[in-house]
């Protein structure tokens, strides 16, 4: 009894360091952001700082337009999201549901290209946005991320789970495959749509490599680049680096604590990667 | 064009149906069948016999290899299920779980060409959810309801669209025993009242004798008989029909006709003996199988042979007697009141008016 | 069921459309272009070249020691820690769902925005990290600015990323195990670390591969975070240049794309073979 009681103690220490670990650089970032330049090089460093300095994100968005970049990335995360969310939809749709020639082929060619690295494709698809005329657009920023297998083969297990009888029902009560879809389909997979759409808006908020390359006009900069080069110009001045960073950081941490049940199941159900 | 003047008798018709699979396996080999304007007809059969693909195909929601459907003389294989005037209840009843039970028995009339507004699409709903008695339901999801309210529900969302034929498959099967019983009278009863023309796919006899005005037996995608339920019985086609329906099972005997007479085991059965009426085919010298109902198989004191019983099982008002004969157990079928005990050695007797035989091939001779 | 072909190719036209203009052309154009020099509008052909130049490039073969030495040290011990914090969490302690949202919050959040932080934290004069090194007596260190610290920072970086998909992965696992399996092994008195490796350890050995797999690829594309903790640079003279770096550098600086698109089709052979190796792991696990 009583080396139970150690071994639950010692995990609880373990966990509580490591969780310590896991979060303090979000604090840190959010308290860092409100401290004076003196107190980011302090030593001993500071932890609390004594004033909050709530001008610190006045100067953030005097240097660089930060609401700008607010827009675009809520934009093409939202465009993407949505778009590509339609198209793996009605994609997996017709998997699960249709008969067809070279279904079987498709689905195979589908499972190969899940493998491929987005690196490794990256710089070539910027060639063809680039020769499309498509750079330092919303179009070209969206472009290569309007449809995704990945989405679309997590959306085939979650459709076919639901029983096939289901759909043929539909068919006997006057469906059409569209009401099937927008009547039946979607509101039954209610869950898994928006976990989808969720991980999918995270990751598009997240986005870096991609924008950093088609973009190189400060108005069409997403908050990640703008942030990054915000470090940059903004030098030393930490304190701005932090603040800007907890703008970025925040609105999807605060979406993650609304709804992390349903971002932790979507990513265990599917081992899905962002 | 030949049968116009059959349409209105004929309310459907099935002609040299086939059906083969992507993957080869021919599931209907040349079905033909044809069904009267309000009757209940029983798709029978054991599973993977094609009575499933039969309905499915029925319903469009498969397409024949080849052969013909008409509905009231006019052909149907091109036309898309949702015009064809059809309800069809499935196994699991695919109720859409995110809706209430109105609103299933309601979406037939709002989607498609059947489209209503939506007060008399809730009209009419309701309509069918009193007839199927399920009006107190109508504010509850699928997922909270028992398995027989379920299976009205899915009922009264077939009917809603008032079909001309209405097609169930394996509707029962989810329910339990008692529940079972008193829903399959209660099915009947509905059709019969909306007079509407149904087929009912079963794997039950009982179901199957119960229900319907007649009965479709298949095997092997193969028609066995198209009959109505007693001569299943009395008059079973072949050997699988004979052994498919009844319970308990028929008893089958290896016997040889040679000199004039039937030679089984331990008896023999003069061919004069047999009534002369019932011989269907020619019963030319060699080896056949005699079977016999249980209950035309009985104790008396001039039996055909004797047989000792290895066991008295109790089924409700009666009891089987099971013997071994000829290294194979056989039944015969008594009332209640028999004190014939395991162990006892007991002449039995055939009824010869009863009695079947079958070619190897299972061809039915008498 | 019925046949439905040009239905089905309708409800299919945006995603076959899209993937082939950015999914498999792509992959084709950068096979192609491996074998191309020039600029990226006036390319020929020159075949072997690029692979010739970038084999012998010193600069390519350091990118790609640094991306293999991350790949081998982050994720053995990136899945060692995850293994022994999600087993924690499954089993000893209460308020599972806090623990495992707490771990996960690295997982949702910006590399860019948290790399800044630990570059605060990491800094050599007035980070926090060093602070706590010396209150605690042990050696601190120039994080950032010595090039032989750079792979480090990047490792430790690249470990405290690494655990939230892990753990998260694991307690899936863990929630999967038939909980009858330790009733019975209880019943036979069997000790928590006996369980542990009798059971929960065999059980979790597919999804272990999963992870390794995962973790080794997303290693392979190391990127982001490296340029986050040196401000855009790949660490003090290089000295975490990692391979897509290297191929972003040949890319868009240099302007040279056929020996990027080399160096890309190399590091998409890698990730193949892991790929590969990985599926012969599963095969062999599933005939045991």
């Amino acid at each position: 009894m009583k080396k139970l009681h150690v071994g639950t103690l010692v995990a609880y220490i373990i966990l509580t360091i490591f969780a310590i670990i896991t979060i303090f650089p979000f604090i840190y970032m959010i308290l860092g952001g409100l401290m004076s330049f003196q107190e980011t090089t302090a030593i001993p460093p500071t932890i609390i700082p004594k004033h909050f300095q709530w001008g610190n994100y006045a100067k953030v968005f005097k240097q660089a337009p930060f609401a700008r970049y607010f827009l675009n990335t809520f934009i093409v995360a939202s465009v993407t999201t949505i778009v590509s969310l339609l198209n793996s939809l009605l994609g997996a749709f017709a998997m699960v549901n249709l008969e067809f020639k070279g279904k079987k082929i498709l689905q195979m060619v589908m499972l190969s290209l899940l493998m491929v690295p987005g690196e490794a494709i990256i710089f070539t698809n910027y060639n063809t946005i680039a020769r499309l005329g498509l750079l330092n657009t919303y179009l070209g920023l969206v472009l290569p991320f309007l449809t995704s297998i990945f989405y679309m083969y997590y959306l085939q297990s979650y459709f076919g789970s639901i029983s096939k009888t289901i759909y043929k029902a539909s068919m006997i009560d006057g469906a059409s495959d569209w009401n099937y879809i927008w009547k039946i389909l979607v509101p039954m997979s209610k869950g898994g749509l928006f976990t989808v759409g969720l991980l999918s808006f995270i990751s598009s908020w997240n986005s870096f490599l991609w924008p950093l390359l088609v973009t190189n006009e400060d108005t069409m900069r997403l908050l990640n680049n703008g942030l990054s080069s915000f470090a940059s110009d903004a030098g030393a001045e930490t304190e701005l680096q932090l603040a800007a960073a907890t703008l970025t950081v925040l609105p999807i941490l605060i979406l993650y604590f609304i709804f992390r049940k349903q971002i932790i199941q979507g990513v265990v159900r599917n081992d899905l990667k962002g | 064009m030949v049968c116009i003047f059959m349409i209105d008798e004929q309310f459907v018709q099935v002609k040299n149906l086939r059906k083969v699979y992507d993957n080869g396996h021919e599931a209907l080999k040349d079905v033909s069948f044809s069904v009267k304007k309000g009757d209940l007809v029983c798709l029978l059969g054991p599973s993977g016999c094609g009575k499933t693909t039969m309905l499915n195909m029925l319903a469009g929601l498969l397409d024949p290899t080849s052969g013909d459907i008409l509905f009231n003389g006019k052909s149907v294989v091109k036309v898309a299920p949702k015009d064809r005037q059809i309800g069809y209840v499935f196994q699991n009843y695919a109720l859409y779980p995110h809706m209430t039970v109105l609103q299933n028995v309601m979406f037939p009339l709002t989607v498609g060409k059947n489209k209503r507004s939506k007060a008399e699409a809730e009209k009419v709903a309701k309509k069918y959810m009193e007839i199927t008695q399920i009006t107190e339901l109508a504010n509850q999801k699928p997922g909270n309801l028992s398995g027989g309210q379920q299976q009205r529900v899915a009922i009264a969302r077939a009917l809603v669209q008032e079909p001309q034929i209405l097609l169930m498959d394996e509707p029962l099967s989810n329910l339990d025993a008692r529940l079972r019983l008193k829903i399959r009278e209660e099915i009947r009863s509905l059709v019969k009242r909306v007079g509407i023309t149904t087929l009912f796919v079963t794997h039950d006899q009982e179901e199957a004798l119960s229900i319907g005005d007649k009965i479709i037996l298949f095997n092997n995608g193969v028609i066995q008989q198209d009959d109505v339920g007693q001569n299943f019985y009395l008059e079973p086609n072949n050997y699988f029909v004979a052994n498919f329906v009844g319970n308990p099972v028929i008893d089958n005997f290896a016997v040889k006709i040679a000199d004039g007479k039937i030679s089984g085991s331990d008896f023999e059965i003069p061919l004069a003996a047999l009534d002369q009426d019932r011989i269907k085919g020619e019963l030319t010298p060699g080896e056949y199988t005699l079977s016999v109902r249980p209950e035309n198989i009985l104790p008396s004191e001039q039996g055909h042979f004797t047989a000792k019983i290895s066991d008295v099982e109790l089924i409700g008002r009666e009891r089987i007697l099971k013997f071994d004969h000829d290294g194979i157990q056989a039944r015969s079928l008594v009332n209640l009141e028999t004190t014939i005990q395991r162990g006892d050695q007991v002449q039995l007797s055939m009824r010869l008016d009863r009695i079947f035989l079958f070619t190897k091939e299972g061809t039915r001779v008498y | 069921m019925k046949k439905n072909q040009t239905k089905a190719w309708l409800f299919l036209a945006p995603t076959v459309i899209l993937s082939t203009l950015f999914l498999i052309w792509p992959i084709l154009r950068a096979f192609v272009m491996s074998f191309q020099s020039g600029s990226l509008i006036n390319l020929s052909w020159t075949g072997f070249s690029n692979y010739k130049y970038i084999f012998s490039d010193p600069e390519f073969w350091s990118s790609m020691s640094h991306t293999i030495l991350y790949a081998v040290v982050t994720v053995p011990i990136g899945l060692a820690i995850s293994v022994m914090l999600a087993w924690m969490i499954f089993s000893k302690v209460k308020h599972k769902s806090f623990w495992e949202t707490t771990f996960f919050m690295p997982y949702v959040t910006s590399t860019i925005a948290i790399g800044i932080v630990f570059r605060y934290i990491f800094n050599g004069d007035y980070g926090i990290l060093n602070f706590v090194l010396k209150f605690f007596h042990l050696p601190t260190a120039n994080w950032l600015d010595d090039p032989s610290m750079s792979m480090i920072t990047v490792i430790i970086f690249g470990i405290w990323t690494s655990l939230a998909f892990n753990i998260v992965i694991l307690m899936g696992a863990l929630r999967n195990i038939d909980p009858n399996f330790y009733t019975i092994a209880e019943m036979y008195g069997a000790s928590s670390n006996e369980k542990f490796w009798r059971i929960t350890m065999p059980q979790l050995v597919p999804t272990l591969a999963f992870l390794l797999t995962m973790d080794v690829i997303s290693a392979f594309k190391v990127y982001t975070s490296i340029y986050a903790l040196f401000n855009g640079q790949a660490g003090v003279g290089n000295s975490a240049s990692v391979a897509v770096f290297y191929i972003y550098n040949k890319f868009q600086m240099v302007g040279t794309p056929g020996v990027a698109m080399a160096a890309t089709v190399i590091l998409f052979l890698l990730i193949l073979l892991t790929t590969f190796l990985q599926r012969k792991l599963m095969k062999k696990i599933g005939e045991n």
